[in-house]
């Protein structure tokens, strides 16, 4: 069993009955500290998709289907493409990525774990932390080096987020895929 | 389908945390569904003590027992009283349902039987992604359906608590006078009609001090009208926190007059609001209710991990301030910051701003109920939103 604020894109959970994959994770804060997770989820029996609202303390059983490791390979419309260390390739659904898609990038080394259900590729989780490039971010406004201080900044993918006021653009950085939250930098 | 004993009444359920702000909340919602939608609502409340503080007439040894059309029942563990599951069922801010509850609804599902319409209420905040979240469901291991009732700001939340007379009723009384005769009704002295009013509901903080060092050496007499409770904390080198504190007691140091109320019912309360010049008000209820008085007011947010209420407190002087006076808003938005970090000397000047902008933020407190409402309270919505899930 997981908590629902431990769960991440890519997994899949039993709900009424049914197994979902999750697609996106988005944690807020309500009062008193506690955390709301909110998520998309696909139905992998229905194929239909519906957004749902837990508290972060929620329990929910995470589903431990076949995975494998392996590595992005390349895109092909709707599809992206992973392959094991034995060169199967698998296809996997962009929708089925969720976030994940926002840090997938062509030549990207980290290793991923595909899911399987029934034969098929459903999803993929991605490393826990990734290192990506800032490709775009204003200036250091307030000369900030405390990292307290954030801006928006635009990383290898397309994918925006916050960064501390230090970073600089062409900075490599570390981002948790969680949280979508950037680390440090690399 | 299987024959159920269904019945249509609403069951709140509240775990008291703070002592008047969960509890506040939910008697507030309790009493108007009941007043105003003629609902049977049972309030399940884990702590009855405390919650005599703001409904003095409560018994808090009796398990069952009514007031303003409300049953109020004690939620002890295990639960002793009977539940049956009735229209809606309603969590209050997240709180765990007690296991009998979740039993009996489980099994009312699972044989094909009507369950209630189960509503997780939050917290209000004003944050952006409160939208997308009210009334999304929250899919059960049982299979039962859960959903999130978010109130807020915008015509695409759930809304804010404000019974439907409550504005009218205020507007009248400010229009009356009737503050001072209010104030010698609660036991409070030498409070004179020009003299500036302040009333304190805060959690600990040490702007207080400095603020009180400020009101005590200026020229404008302030009464600062605070209950026994967290706030006298902060207020240690005015009042000796080792002695014997009692509603009444007043305690003068130079243009500074601090009075100890009397704790009273949620009516007494927003007369007090609306009698005050100014509002110090906290969490969640009071807040809201600080709004409802019209009246400038600065809010003590719950602090959170990370300085993550200050979030909190941005989105909803964003909204607040949406229509104000740029150095207005800049003044008053400046005020609540440092007052929540606790500024001390930095807070002195604008504390002044706010001051000389006093008619302006009265004014712009005034217009806001309406705009806050939008097309209908928390109640109406809810009521509404039970009809269509």
């Amino acid at each position: 069993m997981k908590t629902a604020h431990e769960i991440r894109p890519g997994n899949v959970i039993m709900l009424d009955g049914s197994p979902w994959v999750v697609q996106k994770t988005e944690t807020t804060r309500s009062g008193r500290n506690a955390a709301i997770v909110k998520m998309k989820l696909k139905n992998l029996l229905q194929d239909s998709s519906t957004e749902t609202t837990f508290k972060g303390e929620d329990k929910m059983e995470d589903i431990i289907l076949d995975r494998l490791d392996c590595t992005y390979s390349y895109f092909a419309d709707p599809m992206y493409v992973f392959m094991d260390a034995e060169y199967n390739q698998y296809d996997v659904e962009a929708d089925n990525l969720g976030d994940a898609a926002a840090y997938i990038v062509d030549g990207m080394e980290e290793q991923c774990q595909v899911t399987f259900y029934e034969g098929k590729a459903i999803s993929v989780e991605l490393p826990t932390t990734v290192v990506r490039e800032v490709t775009y971010t204003e200036p250091s406004a307030r000369g900030d080096t405390s990292g307290k201080v954030m801006k928006p900044a635009t990383i290898a993918g397309g994918a925006t987020l916050s960064v501390a006021d230090f970073v600089k653009t062409g900075d490599m950085i570390e981002i948790d895929t969680r949280t979508h939250e950037f680390k440090k930098r690399a | 389908m299987h024959n159920h004993t269904h019945t249509p009444h609403w069951d709140i359920f509240c775990a008291v945390v703070d002592n008047y702000g969960d509890i506040g909340v939910t008697w507030r919602l309790a009493k108007q569904l009941a007043k105003e939608y003629g609902l049977a609502v049972n309030l399940w409340v884990d702590d009855l003590a405390s919650f005599g503080h703001i409904l003095p007439a409560l018994d808090p040894k009796c398990p069952t027992q009514t007031f303003e059309g409300v049953c109020i029942k004690h939620w002890d563990l295990p639960l002793s009283q009977d539940y049956q599951p009735g229209e809606v069922l309603i969590e209050a801010f997240a709180c765990e349902l007690p296991p009998e509850v979740l039993c009996k609804i489980t099994k009312a599902h699972q044989a094909g039987d009507k369950v209630p319409v189960w509503l997780n209420l939050e917290y209000l905040s004003a944050e952006d992604w409160v939208e997308g979240c009210h009334g999304l469901p929250s899919l059960q291991r049982s299979g039962l359906k859960k959903q999130f009732y978010f109130p807020g700001f915008t015509d695409k939340t759930g809304g804010l608590i404000c019974e439907s007379d409550l504005l009218a009723t205020r507007q009248r009384w400010q229009e009356s006078e009737q503050r001072l005769n209010y104030f010698t009704q609660l036991g409070l002295s030498g409070i004179a009609a020009d003299d500036t009013v302040i009333s304190l509901f805060s959690y600990e903080t040490a702007s207080l001090e400095a603020l009180c060092q400020h009101w005590s050496q200026g020229k404008q007499q302030v009464h600062l009208l605070v209950p026994i409770g967290r706030s006298l904390n902060s207020l240690a080198t005015f009042i000796d926190p080792q002695q014997d504190l009692a509603p009444g007691q007043r305690f003068c140091h130079g243009k500074l007059a601090i009075h100890l109320l009397p704790m009273t019912d949620q009516q007494g309360y927003d007369r007090l609001l609306w009698s005050c010049d100014v509002n110090i008000v906290r969490g969640e209820d009071s807040f809201l209710r600080a709004q409802w008085a019209a009246k400038p007011f600065i809010w003590h947010i719950y602090p959170q991990e990370e300085d993550y209420h200050l979030i909190k407190l941005e989105a909803f002087m964003a909204l607040y301030c949406h229509n104000l006076a740029p150095e207005v808003a800049d003044a008053w938005k400046a005020l609540n910051i440092g007052f929540n970090q606790g500024s001390q000397e930095a807070l002195l000047p604008l504390w002044q701003q706010v001051i000389t902008a006093h008619a302006a933020l009265t004014q712009h407190a005034q217009k806001w109920p309406d705009e806050a409402i939008n097309d209908a309270d928390l109640a109406t919505r809810l009521v509404q939103f039970v009809k269509n899930s």
